[in-house]
Formats: structure tokens, C-alpha cells, sequence
């Protein structure tokens, strides 16, 4: 059990694994809305995002037997709808990711406050959007998703020392987007 | 321009180094990231993906043999467009999805409307449609054949808008509307077929 009293990963896995398919909503409750942020971080657009989401929660479903490790379900599930970014971006000309669609502003608390916001959030957003993909995958996964280094090596496949350059190289491109003027 | 950080601010965003070691330059650094951070950490919502997965997931995955056979067997939609005997059939389907006129159903609200499925299974002992609609679940709509000539038929209020569908034979076979007017590929080796249902205005 968890500690919010539902299953944990590897118990809702066993259950998928014995016949239970409606356990599986268990996982994807679970993960949905952190695997759905880094995906439209990662493609730009929420419609992409989902659908790789999509694609990679039924992917990890028919696959739940080879989840070598079912207590480290999150960085198994994140590899896959990794792949599933870079499949769809690999689909689309280099460098091109849309901001079309992407989260909104949290509400602001007074007007001028949420307009600075927002121009410093939309700067933000163009700078990580910029960022060739493997810098923009270390950056959100170290800072939006939390996730240890080695965890994040588990996600990507990249060496620990390679992927800290590549969150290195993120934050400084950011700050150095927050000092442009607007 | 990308500038060089001090490896201490790399350091401490990434939990190795106290934060109450480094100078209030750098303190101040090391907050505009955790600002940025948290200003891109929005989540995006998109109602009904875990229902989308849960629905793709709860259908049998079709062998690479059934697919072969369910490409030979299914017409195309080109085909369709040049027999007369399918064109009138589907101009029929249409007719009796776009129909706006006053429907039997007391609850029609103002942006649903009237799905008629219908489909020809001789063979069936039961047909049902499924689609997001109604989590892919086959027990949800039975199509009917009351007068038994293999032409099964249902009607459902849908909301208005595309929706996706199969139909489900004898509980197992999942099939693809052979007249559909569209069709798009699941992503997972089948084709759902696609059904536009428009709303019934209000009076």
C-alpha cells in the first residue's frame, strides 16, 4: 500500500499481471498529469503530448510482463513515453516545437504581477523550446519531475556526467533568457 | 547568450552543496532558477485520457494473422465511393445521422444527437457497438435484430461531434464498419471507423 492507501506500483502491477486490466487505472492515475507535463514540455503542444502519453501507457501495458522491476514503475513508464517524444519529433523538421498549446499561467494575484509573469513564462517557454531535445528532456525531468539523476539515467539511457552537463547547459540558457529585456 | 554558471550554483540546485554556503548573489541565482522551474511546472489537462488508454486497453489485441485477414477482407474506402449498392446504403447512414427533425428520445439535449448503427452479421448471435462513447465496453450498446435478417441496427444519443466506434460480434470479434465513410487508424494495428454526429438545435 501506499501513503495515500491504494496500491503501490508493484502491487497494482502484480494485479494487471494476474488478469485484473482495470488495475492498470491505478498506474495511470498515478502518473498521468507528471508524464502529460513533461511530454508538452518536451513537443510543445498538449493535443502531441497527449497522444504520446497515450501511445506510451498502452505500450507499457503490453508490455508489463518485461517492467524487470515493478517498484521502479515510474522511470520504466517515463523511458517509454520518452521514446514516444522523440519518435514525434523525429516526425517533425529539426528544431520545430510549437508553443501553440501549452499550459496556461497559473492565475495571477494582481493584474501588472500576472502580465510579468507571463512575459517572463513566455520567455522561459521559447528558451526551453530552443534547447535541442536532450538538454530540454534532462532539464525538465531534473527540475519539473524531480527525478534523482540516476533515475533520470534510467529514463534516458545517458551516462549521470553527461546528463548533468545537459541540465547545466538548460539553466544557463534560462537565466539568460530571464535577464533579455521584454 | 548562454553564459557559464559557477559550478557552486550547479551545485546546489542539484542538492550537493548548502544552499546556506553560497553568497546572496548567488543565493539570488539559484532562486530565479527554482522560480523558472516552478513557473514551467503548469500541468496541462486533457480530459478523458485515462478513459482513451483504459478503452484501447480492455480490447483484445488483434493477432498479426487477423489483421492480415481483416486487411484482405475490408473494403477500402475508394471501393465503397464506386459501387452504387454501398453509396446508397451509406448515403441512407448519413441521411439518418445529419436527420435534425424531431427525435422520439424525451432527454436530446442541444448539443447531442441521434447515432443510428447499423450493420449486416447473418451469422451473429450479437452485435454491439463500442467507441469512447461508452469506454469500448461491448455490454454497453447490444445492436438489435429483431425480425432476424442479419441487418442489426441501434440507435444512441451521442454528443455532438466525431466520435470512433467498432462493432463487437458474438462478444469477441471486433470489426471495423465496412461502411463507414471514414476510417483512421488506432495506432495499435486496427481501424476505427468514424461516425460525425451533429446536434439538434433548440427550438
Amino acid at each position: 500500500m501506499t501513503a495515500g492507501g491504494g496500491p503501490s506500483d508493484a502491487e497494482a502491477i502484480a494485479q494487471v499481471l494476474a488478469g485484473d486490466v482495470e488495475a492498470f487505472g491505478v498506474l495511470i492515475t498515478r502518473y498521468e498529469s507528471g508524464l502529460l507535463r513533461f511530454a508538452t514540455r518536451m513537443l510543445g503542444s498538449r493535443d502531441a503530448a497527449a497522444d504520446a502519453v497515450a501511445e506510451g501507457l498502452v505500450r507499457a501495458y503490453r508490455h508489463l510482463a518485461t517492467c524487470r522491476d515493478p517498484a521502479r514503475f515510474r522511470t520504466w513508464v517515463y523511458r517509454i513515453v520518452a521514446n514516444r517524444c522523440k519518435s514525434h519529433l523525429a516526425r517533425r523538421p529539426i528544431g520545430d516545437v510549437s508553443l501553440d498549446d501549452v499550459p496556461p499561467v497559473a492565475a495571477p494575484e494582481d493584474a501588472g504581477e500576472g502580465l510579468e509573469r507571463s512575459e517572463q513564462l513566455e520567455r522561459l517557454e521559447r528558451a526551453l523550446a530552443r534547447l535541442a531535445p536532450e538538454k530540454r528532456e534532462a532539464f525538465v525531468l531534473k527540475h519539473l519531475d524531480g527525478m534523482s539523476y540516476e533515475e533520470m539515467s534510467v529514463v534516458t539511457g545517458a551516462r549521470i556526467p553527461t546528463l548533468k552537463m545537459r541540465v547545466h547547459r538548460a539553466r544557463e540558457a534560462l537565466l539568460a533568457a530571464l535577464k533579455e529585456s521584454p | 547568450m548562454i553564459h557559464d554558471l559557477d559550478p557552486r550554483i550547479h551545485g546546489a540546485l542539484d542538492g550537493e552543496l548548502d544552499r546556506a554556503a553560497l553568497t546572496p548573489e548567488e543565493r539570488a541565482l539559484v532562486e530565479r532558477l527554482d522560480a523558472a522551474a516552478r513557473a514551467l511546472s503548469g500541468t496541462p489537462v486533457v480530459p478523458g485520457l485515462s478513459r482513451r488508454v483504459m478503452g484501447i486497453i480492455r480490447r483484445p489485441l488483434a493477432s498479426p494473422v487477423a489483421r492480415f485477414r481483416r486487411w484482405l477482407t475490408s473494403p477500402q474506402p475508394v471501393t465503397l465511393s464506386l459501387r452504387p449498392v454501398y453509396s446508397l446504403v451509406i448515403a441512407a447512414l448519413l441521411a439518418a445521422v445529419l436527420w435534425r427533425g424531431p427525435v422520439p428520445a424525451p432527454m436530446l439535449g442541444a448539443h447531442e444527437g441521434v447515432a443510428q448503427f447499423v450493420a449486416r452479421f447473418p451469422e451473429a448471435h450479437s452485435v454491439a457497438v463500442v467507441g469512447a462513447f461508452n469506454d469500448w465496453r461491448p455490454e454497453a450498446t447490444p445492436l438489435a435484430d429483431d425480425d432476424h435478417d442479419g441487418v442489426w441496427d441501434a440507435r444512441v444519443i451521442l454528443p455532438a461531434g466525431q466520435h470512433e466506434y467498432m462493432f463487437v460480434v458474438d462478444g469477441e470479434r471486433w470489426v471495423s464498419d465496412p461502411l463507414a465513410g471514414r476510417y483512421v487508424d488506432d495506432g495499435f494495428g486496427r481501424q476505427n471507423a468514424v461516425l460525425v454526429v451533429r446536434p439538434v438545435r433548440a427550438e
